[in-house]
């Protein structure tokens, strides 16, 4: 029978047992383990011994009474609770709802930004990433601040406050070769990755010295539990077979244990040695290339180093590799390792994490406002009951504790049934987020849900939501002045008095809900506004082609041909008008940009561009306004011929005639080519949604490149008919080419629903805020006319007409209203540029949105006053004054 | 009888509980024996107050025991009845056998 107490009942004993005597808390801990008690009664038995040490002999310094104290009010607060359901669910439904939904928020920010790596003693490894000044040659694959092999070689070699410093790469994208060929990511590691981070492969050695130092290494890879149970059908000698990936044989070293996808928060399928880079991207060589930015180093402290320690040593590592480079400046950055750890995206995360924590903050702001009304109404009944405890000598900070006990109850129920909501919410917001993630994501991995560092979190919030709600209140409540609340009858109590403080939290309300109605009726123009959008170019019966020939493993020499074949097969087929080359399809996620001037101009500009060939203006029916489209000679070799947009042709020659004018295009820091605009195509949102301010300009598509692009395709016949035919012709060409069909308008989709889902969710938000806000206004009109029934009645006795009493309380009850509309529609105005980039080209202070949410708000409120009027009419004066 | 000597029902109950299980029994065993006779569940601090008050007005002493493992090492307090309590005990039950007297059989019979 004898069983153990849980961590949160040992806590919970822990912390009552210096109030109470050990006797007492001894017999309910035995009663647990011997007698099998449940939780709940051991709980409750707690509370009922709480505070009683020093009751009688055994007192311990001061501490005992007030304990004591506290657990009394603890014990007469539930007690009212349990007399008046209705108060306590009306005061503990919203908090809940304000902390579930913040400590939602806070938990997936934990999980990828603030806890440790999935790593035994995960805490001592640390990230490191630099910033550098005075470097004209970078190439970068993945993040600027990202090393080099050779610079991580020095750190690795001279670090001495590192036990271990190992480097990998981002998420790389590559084709899983066999019968059904498929697109896997992967990440480059150096070879003592797994010592580093302390992962033993679950099979195999793993990846050994003749894996990663020499040269012409055979290719070798560790892949995931993941892959091996769901492409390698969990082979147990798979140790030593090999797997295609990119058209290349590739040896299996080890599979990884179950579970392990890396450190980042992209988790991967495979681990490849950085030796494997020209095997995956034989286009490319930049494996010992000093300039190019492709490594994230993660670094294990030697027992006893602090942070600052290995940031020193590596600091003085830097301005060695420094000597190297005249000019340069190296600044290392050293963080404990987090699943998101490159600064960028980290930076990114948490502005993003501020703006919805603001929304949900002022949800929580709007729901402490109402329970401190509720408290503040439930104060004025309670006005007797308070004077007669002063008047028998209570001290007034005793009876604030009390109140403020009462506060911290609500809180505190609210906060646990928050915390249950907290993990439903996290998956919703989770799904939302993966909705706005632009074209596929690698799998995520979140381990948030309810750990430590979200339940501190909610705490926190709940003692700050306590203080909010709970203290205004109770300080007010106690201040009451005894002898007239003894002597006078409850009409008109307390009314001047607590009038500024309802007022207020009315007006703290209105401001709030303004604020989020108005950012939800501008998400929703954007939303409308992206859904009737005309993008300026045609996007029905165009199939988007993409496909990634290094995956298939042809040889970059081979490219061109294969990829010119290919577009003849797909010309031949049935229905199809019109094939054109893209860099990339209209309205694809993320930008390519580059910066351009006019060869009379010093200034540098930034622009958008695309490559594309001559039929992709006939394809997506762009007219070319003046000029005309490249000529096929322009199409091969370094571009020399450009097309620029309407807008982009103003801008740089304002009232001038473009044609045969010479552009400057940077190719790096210091090299430039020379650009002759050909052409004028019409303006076109291809870049991205309601946006044409941008300057962008068309280039010839080359055809010497390798890398992945899109094919665009104009036909009658649907995209997924066309998939069937042209993986067929994609497989004569090359076996294992994976080639994927989708409509263009998907793009479209994709802003769409961004903006959809974003429109939702702050709708979602702000009718939340309208439903409080409608209570608070509710509660507070019905309870003033409820104290006022009297004086009415004597105004209506005297003469005053209905209408009269009418807009005395209304003008009473609105006035708060209504300033507190003014403050939340200039704060609005002020902050709804956060919201510029999601916008979509409605302005972020149209003035329709912001008339609509003010107007609705303003009608909302008149009619949540005028309801709890009626009784004024329903009522003869003569009956009003009896009531009394 | 002397306002000072009256016995409360709960006070009646818990002091004959004591002198049901003997000398040295301890506050988890009165409590269960409560429970099980009269089908009510109390609170240990209700019972311990009750307790309290008992040995104040000189009816049962206690002392501590030693600590015990399952108990997370706290001791247990012991109590026995003093013989005032025995006869405060007596003097109560004397007097409300005295006003049941003669009424018991129609209580009995309406139940």
């Amino acid at each position: 029978m004898a069983r153990e107490l849980p961590l949160w009942l040992r806590a919970l004993v822990r912390i009552t047992s210096p109030t109470a005597r050990d006797a007492e808390v001894g017999d309910i801990v035995e009663e647990y383990v011997e007698g099998g008690a449940s939780p709940l009664w051991v709980c409750r038995q707690l509370l009922s011994v709480a505070g009683r040490r020093g009751a009688r002999g055994d007192v311990r310094g001061h501490a005992a009474p007030l304990a004591s104290q506290i657990a009394a009010d603890v014990r007469y607060a539930l007690r009212t609770f349990r007399r008046h359901p209705g108060f306590a669910a009306a005061a503990i439904a919203p908090i809940a709802l304000g902390v579930g939904l913040n400590a939602g928020v806070f938990s997936i920010l934990d999980a990828v930004a603030l806890q440790p790596v999935p790593s035994p003693d995960g805490d001592e490894l640390v990230s490191v990433y630099q910033d550098f000044r005075g470097v004209k040659e970078r190439r970068i694959h993945g993040a600027r601040q990202m090393f080099s092999v050779p610079e991580y070689r020095v750190y690795r070699d001279r670090t001495r406050t590192l036990s271990g410093l190992a480097a990998f790469t981002r998420y790389w994208t590559v084709t899983l070769g066999g019968d059904a060929p498929r697109e896997i990511g992967g990440a480059l590691v150096t070879c003592n990755y797994f010592e580093v981070v302390r992962i033993r492969p679950a099979l195999g050695p793993g990846f050994t010295a003749a894996n990663c130092e020499a040269p012409d290494a055979p290719p070798a890879v560790v892949v995931t539990h993941a892959l091996w149970t769901s492409a390698l059908g969990s082979d147990r000698d798979i140790v030593g077979k090999t797997i295609v990936l990119n058209g290349r044989r590739v040896g299996v070293a080890g599979v990884a244990p179950e579970g392990f996808g890396g450190i980042d928060v992209a988790q991967v399928s495979f681990f490849a040695p950085v030796s494997m880079q020209a095997v995956l991207r034989p286009e490319e060589r930049f494996h010992l290339d000093p300039h190019t930015s492709w490594l994230t180093l993660v670094g294990r402290r030697q027992p006893g180093t602090t942070i600052a320690q290995v940031r020193a040593e590596l600091g003085v590592i830097a301005g060695e590799i420094d000597r190297q480079w005249p000019g340069r400046t190296t600044t290392v950055l050293v963080e404990p390792a987090r699943s998101l750890s490159i600064p960028v995206a980290r930076r990114d995360v948490f502005r993003l994490a501020a703006v919805v924590a603001a929304a949900f903050g002022l949800i929580l702001l709007v729901a402490c406002a109402n329970v401190a009304n509720l408290l503040l109404a439930r104060a004025a009944v309670r006005q007797k009951e308070i004077a007669v405890r002063l008047s028998l000598g209570a001290a007034r900070g005793r009876l604030i504790r009390q109140l403020l006990t009462e506060s911290l109850l609500i809180a505190a129920a609210g906060t646990i049934a928050g915390s249950f909501l907290a993990r439903w919410s996290f998956q919703a917001l989770l799904a939302l987020l993966v909705s706005l993630a632009p074209g596929q994501i690698p799998v995520l991995r979140l381990d948030a849900g309810l750990n430590l560092h979200v339940f501190a979190f909610a705490i926190a919030m709940t003692v700050v939501a306590s203080l909010v709600f709970g203290l205004a209140p109770a300080l007010h409540a106690s201040r009451l002045d005894i002898q007239t609340l003894l002597n006078r009858d409850s009409a008109g109590a307390g009314r001047a008095a607590t009038g500024w403080l309802r007022g207020s939290l009315v007006g703290v309300q209105a401001a709030v809900c303004a604020i989020l109605m108005i950012a939800a009726a501008l998400l929703f123009r954007a939303a409308y506004v992206t859904e009737t959008l005309d993008p300026g170019f045609a996007y029905r019966d165009v199939a988007v082609m993409s496909f990634d020939l290094r995956g298939a493993g042809v040889e970059p020499a081979r490219a061109a041909a294969v990829r010119n074949a290919l577009i003849d097969r797909v010309r031949a087929l049935p229905g199809v008008e019109l094939v054109a080359e893209a860099g990339r399809a209209p309205l694809t996620p993320g930008d390519t940009q580059t910066m351009v001037r006019r060869a009379d101009d010093e200034r540098w500009q930034e622009i958008d561009f695309n490559a594309v060939s001559s039929e992709f203006f006939g394809v997506v029916r762009i007219p070319i306004t003046r000029g005309r489209t490249f000529r096929t000679t322009e199409l091969e070799g370094p571009a020399r011929a450009v097309i620029l947009t309407e807008n982009t042709a103003a801008r740089l020659w304002p009232g001038e005639a473009p044609i045969g004018r010479t552009l400057q295009m940077a190719i790096d820091n210091n090299r430039s080519t020379t650009l002759e605009v050909v052409g004028v195509a019409a303006d076109a949102q291809v870049a991205r949604i309601a946006d044409t301010r941008h300057l962008y300009m068309y280039l010839p598509a080359g055809r010497d490149s390798s890398a992945g692009r899109a094919l665009l395709v104009r036909s009658a016949a649907e995209a997924a008919a066309l998939a069937r035919p042209i993986a067929a012709a994609a497989r004569d060409l090359a076996p294992g080419l994976v080639v994927s069909v989708a409509p263009l308008e998907r793009n479209l989709d994709l802003w769409r629903g961004i903006s959809r889902a974003i429109a939702g969710l702050s709708g979602a938000l702000s009718v939340l805020a309208l439903v409080l806000a409608t209570i608070g206004i509710y509660g507070v009109v019905s309870f003033v006319v409820s104290r006022r029934l009297r004086e009415m009645g004597i105004r209506m006795t005297l003469g005053a007409g209905l209408g009269d009493v009418r807009r005395l309380i209304a003008r009473q009850t609105l006035r708060p209203v209504a300033i507190g509309l003014a403050v939340g529609v200039a704060g609005a105005a002020a902050g709804s540029r956060v919201l510029g980039s999601v916008l979509f080209g409605v302005s972020p202070l149209d003035p329709w949105s912001f008339a609509g949410a003010t107007i609705l708000l303003l009608a909302i409120a008149l009619a949540a006053s005028l309801v709890p009027m009626r009784v004024l009419a329903a009522l003869p004066p003569a009956a009003v004054l009896r009531r009394e | 009888m002397a306002k000072g000597d009256h016995l409360g029902e709960f006070e009646h109950i818990v002091l004959v509980a004591v002198l049901r299980l003997g000398s040295g029994t301890y506050g988890a065993a009165i409590r269960r024996e409560i429970e099980a006779r009269t089908r009510r569940s109390l609170t240990v601090g209700a019972l311990y107050r009750t307790l309290d008050r008992l040995e104040a007005k000189g009816y049962v002493r206690s002392w501590a025991g030693d600590p015990t493992p399952e108990r997370g090492g706290r001791s247990k307090r012991h109590f026995e009845v003093r013989p005032l309590g025995v006869k405060t005990l007596r003097a109560s039950r004397e007097a409300i056998a005295a006003m049941w007297d003669g009424l018991e059989p129609e209580v009995t019979r309406g139940s």
